[in-house]
């Protein structure tokens, strides 16, 4: 009777450890936001130590989709701005509030303009010029992406953490 | 004789039923094969039919008719645009290529599309390249001076039989501005394979109202930047005017996709219910075979056959009226697909590809083998339990 008890006690040690580890994995992503992006810029396409240390390591950023490149969506634009056209008040400045998402295949996913995606890659900070897309300031490469249900999205000035209340 | 041959010989016994039980499986792969060729046909012709560029810039109204109508020459033209848009883009900073494009009317059904060089323009980040053959581009003429001169897309040249040289021109008032062929197109399977092009002053020497007017019309203007991250600002600047509208065609298009993904779905159940439909007319008809023959299975197994080979016997039964079924379903798959396609070349202009192979065949055609043998398990346990002496008794 000992032996099948100590076997289940094994199964469910490993079953944890195996299902456990995707949690803890992700709980090491940093995630990162449009406001600590466009803070870290510096003059001449420089952007600062900290936003740097960050390069080659797996992030996560939310954001809306820009279709910008072809419709499988092996490239597209990640901006703080819906492109839902002339129905929204803001105009994007420019480098700071897009990220350019390179995934290694097309991905599959329901686009809709006005819905936030989260999306996961390998970051890259600093100046890089590309023969098909121009020159950019951030990059995700190897991305995945998914819907991000009722996420904010931070514009500078605003923290990560929630408002406290009065 | 061996197994199979007995089995085959069982099938011939009833010619009809085998026939019919055959034909059953190879409409219903006929079926899946032709859904799943055409419903990925359909997407990646949109796929490489689109435009490099990464911004249409139109007349206000309908964003899917402005794409569908300037890229892919379906739907009807939105109103005009004004050449000071165009012309304000091409100054732009932000912009390297700025393309105008306008779009009217049509000989024998290809509709004209008069544009500048530019937009046969090999640039580093262009999939797309053209190729002259035989002849040249028109020429880029002044306003003042147009030359009247058209190049044809591969397809417009074969189907409308215009060759380096001919003349042509549609209704009576066409006739004092006749076009002249300078070149013909190499395919480039996409929707300029189906468009007469000519140069902006032709165009506008041709329209009556065009040719009145001070400041000449466009229909839209295709828009590349220096770097993608200008795209967001130039696009809700674009958007904010209020004769202007920009459109992502990548955004149009995952629209679409979006819409064929539902159908592709809805298609899925559909042809899973045609699936168990097939597998349950195979199995009634091996189980009505293998009823109406238990006498010749309990003499076969007094004669000394074992279990397992009348086993073997029903499910090669089976396995061979689904690999014949299977076969000819594929190839007929292939034959509505080819059908679907031409329709849908001619309707749509969507090109897809009929004869497209890949995993899609043998996995169908394995899953129907299967399915359809496990289909003919019961009937084949059936014979397998069945009693010899219970089946050699006397009918009277």
């Amino acid at each position: 009777m000992r032996r099948p008890l100590r076997l289940a006690w094994s199964v469910t040690l490993l079953l944890t450890l195996v299902g456990g580890a995707p949690l803890a994995h992700g709980q090491e992503r940093p995630r990162l936001t449009f406001a600590q992006l466009a803070e870290s810029m510096r003059a001449n396409f420089d952007v600062t130590q900290q936003i740097k240390s960050y390069a080659g390591r797996e992030i996560e950023i939310q954001g809306f989709i820009v279709p910008a490149g072809p419709p499988d969506l092996s490239f597209f634009l990640l901006s703080r701005v819906s492109a839902m056209g002339n129905y929204c008040c803001e105009v994007p400045t420019g480098q700071d509030e897009t990220v350019y998402v390179f995934a290694a295949k097309g991905l599959k996913l329901l686009y809709d303009p006005l819905r936030v995606y989260k999306i996961r890659g390998v970051f890259e900070a600093g100046k890089q010029v590309d023969t098909t897309y121009g020159v950019s300031m951030f990059r995700i490469r190897d991305a995945r992406a998914e819907e991000a249900v009722g996420a904010k999205i931070f514009k500078v000035g605003e923290g990560t953490a929630p408002a406290a209340k009065p | 004789m061996t197994e199979l041959g007995v089995a085959l010989r069982y099938l011939r016994g009833r010619l009809v039923a085998s026939v019919l039980t055959a034909v059953s499986v190879a409409l219903g792969v006929s079926l899946v094969v032709a859904s799943v060729l055409l419903t990925r046909g359909i997407k990646e012709a949109f796929l490489e039919g689109t435009t490099d560029y990464n911004l249409v810039v139109g007349a206000k109204g309908s964003a899917a008719q402005l794409v569908l109508n300037v890229v892919f020459r379906l739907d009807s033209a939105l109103p005009n645009i004004l050449l000071p848009t165009y012309e304000g883009l091409e100054e732009d900073r932000r912009v390297e290529v700025a393309v105008p494009v306008a779009m009217g009317d049509a000989y024998k059904g290809f509709r004209y599309v008069a544009t500048t060089p530019a937009y046969f323009a090999a640039f580093p980040w262009r999939r797309k390249r053209f190729t002259v053959a035989p002849g040249r581009l028109f020429r880029d003429d002044p306003a003042a001076r147009p030359s009247y001169e058209a190049v044809l897309g591969a397809e417009a040249a074969r189907r409308t039989g215009l060759r380096v040289g001919d003349r042509f021109y549609e209704g009576e008032e066409m006739a004092a501005y006749p076009l002249t062929v300078v070149g013909i197109l190499r395919s480039t399977r996409s929707a300029d394979d189906r468009a007469i092009f000519l140069s902006l002053p032709s165009y506008w020497g041709m329209n009556e109202i065009a040719r009145t007017m001070a400041i000449k019309p466009l229909t839209a203007v295709l828009v590349r930047p220096k770097r993608m991250s200008d795209l967001p600002a130039l696009h809700r600047q674009l958007n904010v005017s209020e004769e202007t509208q920009a459109v992502f065609p990548s955004a149009i298009l995952l629209t679409i996709f979006n819409v064929l993904d539902l159908a592709e779905d809805v298609l899925a159940l559909i042809l899973t219910f045609v699936a168990i439909v097939v597998v349950l007319y195979l199995f009634v008809s091996m189980y009505g075979a293998t009823w109406e023959r238990k006498r010749e299975i309990a003499t076969m197994r007094a004669l000394g056959a074992r279990r397992a080979t009348i086993l073997r016997i029903v499910l090669l039964e089976c396995g061979a009226i689904t690999i014949v079924g299977g076969g000819a379903g594929l190839v007929g798959g292939h034959a509505v697909a080819y059908i679907g396609a031409q329709f849908l070349a001619a309707r749509a202009g969507v090109v897809a590809d009929p004869f497209a192979l890949g995993l899609l065949q043998p996995a169908v055609l394995a899953g129907v083998v299967i399915v359809g043998t496990l289909a003919g398990l019961l009937p084949a346990v059936m014979a397998y339990r069945m009693e010899v002496a219970e089946n050699l008794a006397p009918l009277s």
